[in-house]
């Protein structure tokens, strides 16, 4: 059957399928306060039976500060609502639940919640010991001064926090036999995983197993390592018997980590012909009460792209990372590249308005004619010609002329450091595959196929696509960072080649009868050390109703994807990729009180994008073949990128508004002029 | 996302339903579609310990043309009432209401009576029913009575049924020739509830109003009547100035309060507009038949 056709129709196998005799369903209790002192803890697992902290692995991994660690429980301190504090377990999940409700008791004593971002760098510190609330910050280019710039514009703006929501939340089944812990994970990278519950639980590598189960939907989310695992792991070690946790979609809207979270104040300087002189600006982002999330390594990464495709010879950015009192940011589709897009795109629309030129005039006026290394380090192909076959392509000017038309464009920068890990196992006529990154819903079994099909001349139906398992594929990286084609991709061909170059070896010459006959086994470490970046472009038409509602009536990308591995596989992250920028803009947030708690605590409050709320999509595609074994770009962020963009303009033309923020609230969208 | 523990009971008739309700007093509440109920209780908000289910009573879900009046048994499921033939023909502010109402998934386990019984300001059909002028009828220990549905919304989740009764039956008494309405709904997304949502129902005679039935959802603390802006429009062509102005007595009605999803102004804006697309809508509707 079909992959698809069985994860549609209940035939999948997600980790909450997963039913052992004897197994132990766990609950956790929560921090009901944003920021408290646990005065006293009675009854369930705590900290005093797990006390270990998280260590930082996934995107963006870092090495935090010890005190600013999270722990896996609380031992003395809350620092964001949902924080678990306390576990309890029992034969069934209605009984732990119970448990959780009736078992354990805490006492808190709450304090002044830091929320907003751009307040807590001038409040107290959270923590004793330091000196101010920033878990990062750093200066990116060089600091300049341009006297008597013609034309000088400020902004600021924000992209609300948002969940990450994939239809499968966080789960996991641990079971030890005595000598040895496996899990089953719904995740991005068993190898990620796996190196986590060593590093924090100080196991030995040969003793922990961690095996993919069917994955729906991660985005970022299930790269990483949770507390709620640990303590699943633990509990199955120490009773030696199997565990199960999965997250409600209330625990996951208020304590996984979400993404954006990001302000952005600009500056920009430029002359009266349109030619951009210098940017500066501020990053501020909403990192959340512990180091660990992606919140101290995001303003940096959004920071080095702020000078997007553009020939910007003086660019000064102050990227800061700052605590707040709620569950650390983590990596989101696009995880950083959507805000920078935002901020800068949004700024050019501005300085067109200011010039009263066409926004694609002005940004082809600084667009590069040759390859360019910004002063905040963004590397950039040429992206004049780029831009003018988007242009032409997706019919920019037609679309304009028709009215409430958007464009923004971008440089993408995928995840393509360290490269990645590809298997094949060739064994009784069939082709078992894995890769190093594991797919959560992208279908990587397409392009693996096509792919194998090409360098192998096998049969695409002899090759089989492989869930992650740390005991078939000793290492890996992991599935995120529009990296998967290009990376997992590359390493699947150097392991096909390497195969066939064996097969011609043994035989004198290569056939696929030969190999399928035969027992192989090939494992690659494709090492990737530079970033490779590429262009994408975005075109959106909106129509805006009488209550002020906005509709996207078109949505059109124009993307350099080098060579296309499997065209199924490009539709879908564009459609998918172009629904997660529609909803950013319209539907989707975080919203907190000044207490710090969760105003946004269902799905319906915060948001999701359905079916009909979405347009025809239509993709265009700028072939150019990479230099890397797989021929393939970066994709599968390039709509989360350009679709806010290109989206904000087209509202700003049909409503005559400035967009600054997203989610964009309905009621200022009913401000608009042409209905008062 | 589990409830606590609760006993399940599945009697076969009302009286029998009405027996358990008073034998378990507060610790029991009728389950029907479950849809608004059993999320309260997976999020812990309450816990019941008898669950007493209708599902398995007989002739309690039926849609029957009566002399008068459409019958509508209480445990007629949404999507029964939304695919009615008769509903479609006769009450199309009704299949407007239930095409909008949750999701097709929803719609599918939840009821009637379940809609109508639970309270909450945000249902959809309380609004419709009390501008159609529906009667309830109710059953208890003492036996059956009649509420009409202008009398039955007290407060946000408190209705007129007192505990231990069950709610058996709507009556929408027919319109005469020349009536027509319409419901909208403002809501973000596409499953939500509404921010705002507006019923009319219109009796027209040579452009005449002769009957107007206005109520609103989401506006308050229960669904509210608009009386002034039905009163107003009795006796009047429905002109642009008219139209304008019933809106804004049906904005008048309104108490909403500001949330996540909107302040006073802008609730109240997007009900003004509402409203009049509701009017012209039930209008265009009433002109046809
Ligand atoms: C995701 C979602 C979205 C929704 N969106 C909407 C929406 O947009 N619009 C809308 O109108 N509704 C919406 N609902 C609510 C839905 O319509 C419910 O079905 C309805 O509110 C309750 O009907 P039920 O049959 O499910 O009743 P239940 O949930 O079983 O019962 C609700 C309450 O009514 C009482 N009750 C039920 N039947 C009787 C009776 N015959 N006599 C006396 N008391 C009774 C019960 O004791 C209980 O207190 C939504 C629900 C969900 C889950």
């Amino acid at each position: 059957m079909d992959l698809t056709e069985k994860l549609v129709s209940g035939k999948g196998n997600f980790v909450d399928d997963i039913n052992m005799p004897g197994m132990l369903h766990l609950s956790f209790v929560r921090s009901p306060y944003a920021r408290a002192k646990i005065l006293r803890i009675k009854g369930g697992i705590t900290w005093k039976d797990v006390d270990l902290k998280m260590a930082s692995v996934g995107e963006g991994a870092t090495k935090g500060f010890e005190y600013l660690e999270h722990p896996v429980l609380a031992k003395d301190y809350v620092g964001y609502v949902g924080q678990p504090v306390a576990a309890v377990y029992a034969d069934s999940p209605y009984e732990a639940e119970d448990l959780a409700e009736t078992s354990v008791e805490v006492d808190y004593e709450p304090l002044k919640a830091i929320v907003d971002p751009e307040m807590s760098l001038t409040a107290e510190p959270m923590y004793p010991g330091l000196k101010s609330n920033l878990l990062a910050d750093k200066y990116l280019g060089a600091d300049f001064e341009i006297k008597d710039a013609p034309v000088i514009i400020e902004d600021r703006f924000v992209n609300h926090r948002i969940a990450t929501d994939p239809i499968e939340p966080r789960g996991i089944v641990a079971a030890y036999d005595g000598n040895r812990l496996t899990v089953w994970v719904s995740t991005q990278s068993v190898h990620s995983l796996k190196e986590g519950f060593c590093e924090i639980m100080h196991l030995e590598p040969e003793s922990v197993r961690v095996i993919q189960t069917d994955t729906g939907g991660a985005f970022g989310l299930k790269g990483g390592i949770y507390p709620e695992y640990i303590v699943a792991a633990y509990l199955a070690m120490r009773e030696k018997r199997p565990v199960k946790w999965i997250e409600t979609r209330r625990e996951h809207l208020l304590a996984s980590r979400p993404g954006r979270g990001v302000v952005g104040k600009m500056k920009l300087y430029a002359d009266r012909t349109g030619k951009i002189l210098g940017i500066k600006g501020d990053v501020i982002v909403d990192s959340g009460a512990f180091a660990g999330g992606s919140g101290e390594f995001s303003a940096r990464f959004i920071a080095m792209q702020l000078t997007g495709p553009y020939e910007i010879k003086n660019a000064y950015i102050h990227a800061m990372s700052v605590l707040t009192n709620k569950v650390p940011q983590g990596p989101y589709r696009g995880a950083g590249r959507p805000e920078a897009a935002f901020f800068i795109e949004r700024m050019v629309d501005r300085l067109a308005d200011e010039l009263e030129m066409d926004p694609v005039e002005i940004r082809l006026k600084n667009a590069t004619t040759a390859p360019y290394v910004s002063p905040t380090g963004l590397t950039v192909e040429a992206s004049k010609p780029f831009l003018e076959s988007a242009v032409k392509a997706m019919g920019y000017h037609d679309h304009v002329r028709k009215g409430n038309t958007g464009f923004g464009w971008f440089v993408l920068v995928p995840a393509t450091m360290p490269g990645e890990t590809a298997r094949i196992l060739v064994d009784g006529g069939t082709v078992k595959v894995w890769l190093g990154g594991n797919a959560h819903g992208q279908r990587h079994d397409l392009f693996v196929r096509s792919i194998l099909s090409d360098e192998l001349g096998i049969d695409p139906s002899v090759v089989e696509w492989q869930k992650g398992d740390t005991d078939q594929l000793e290492d890996g990286v992991g599935a995120w960072g529009s990296r998967s084609a290009m990376m997992g991709g590359s390493a699947l061909v150097e392991a096909a080649r390497k195969l066939r170059k064996e097969v011609e070896n043994k035989y004198g010459k290569y056939s696929p009868q030969k190999l399928l006959e035969g027992k192989w086994d090939s494992y690659e470490f494709f090492h990737y050390d530079k970033p490779y970046n590429n262009l994408g472009a975005n075109l959106i038409t909106v129509h805006q109703d009488d209550l002020g509602v906005i509709h996207v009536r078109e949505c059109i990308s124009y993307y350099d994807l080098g060579k296309v591995l499997n065209m199924d596989n490009v539709i879908g992250q564009n459609a998918g990729g172009c629904a997660e920028g529609i909803g950013q803009t319209l539907y989707e947030g975080l919203m907190f009180d000044e207490n710090g708690q969760m105003m946004t605590s269902s799905i319906a409050d915060a948001g999701v994008v359905t079916a009909d709320l979405v347009p025809r999509y239509k993709l265009l595609l700028h072939k150019s073949e990479s230099s890397l074994p797989s021929r393939a770009k970066g994709l599968g962020e390039a709509p989360t990128i350009g679709t806010p963009v290109a989206l904000a303009r087209a509202i700003e033309v049909a409503t005559g508004l400035r967009i600054r923020e997203t989610p964009i609230n309905p009621e200022y969208l009913l401000s608009a002029k042409k209905f008062h | 996302m589990m409830p606590p523990a609760f006993e399940y009971m599945a009697p076969t008739d009302v009286d029998e339903a009405i027996d358990l309700l008073n034998r378990y007093g507060d610790d029991a509440k009728i389950l029907a579609g479950g849809q608004s109920l059993l999320p309260l209780l997976k999020s812990r908000i309450t816990s019941i310990p008898y669950l007493i289910s209708l599902s398995e009573v007989k002739d309690i879900s039926y849609i029957t043309d009566g002399k008068n009046s459409l019958k509508i048994g209480a445990m007629t499921l949404d999507a029964d009432l939304e695919y009615s033939p008769t509903v479609r023909k006769n009450f199309p502010i009704l299949s407007d209401a239930l095409g909008q109402l949750a999701d097709p998934l929803v719609r599918n386990m939840g009821t009637v009576g379940g809609n109508l019984s639970h309270g909450d300001p945000s249902n959809d059909l309380p609004s419709v029913m009390l501008a159609l002028d529906a009667t309830f009828k109710i059953r208890g220990k003492s036996g059956e009575r009649e509420v009409h549905s202008r009398d039955f919304y007290m407060d946000t989740f408190v209705t007129a049924l007192e505990h231990g009764e069950i709610l058996t039956e709507i009556s929408v008494p027919y319109w005469p020739a020349a009536s027509g309405g319409a419901y909208v709904k403002f809501r973000k997304g596409t499953w939500n509830f509404s921010v705002a949502g507006v019923a009319v129902q219109l009796q027209l005679d040579n452009e005449i109003v002769k009957k107007a039935g206005i109520a609103i959802t989401s506006m308050g603390p229960t669904a509210l009547k608009a009386s002034e802006a039905e009163n107003y429009l009795k006796g009047k062509k429905l002109t642009a100035e008219n139209v304008r102005h019933a809106a804004e007595l049906v904005v008048a009605a309104s108490q909403p309060s500001s949330d996540s999803y909107g302040s006073v102004e802008y609730k109240k804006e997007i009900l003004r507009r509402i409203s009049v697309q509701a009017i012209k809508k039930a209008q265009t509707r009433a002109e046809v038949k």
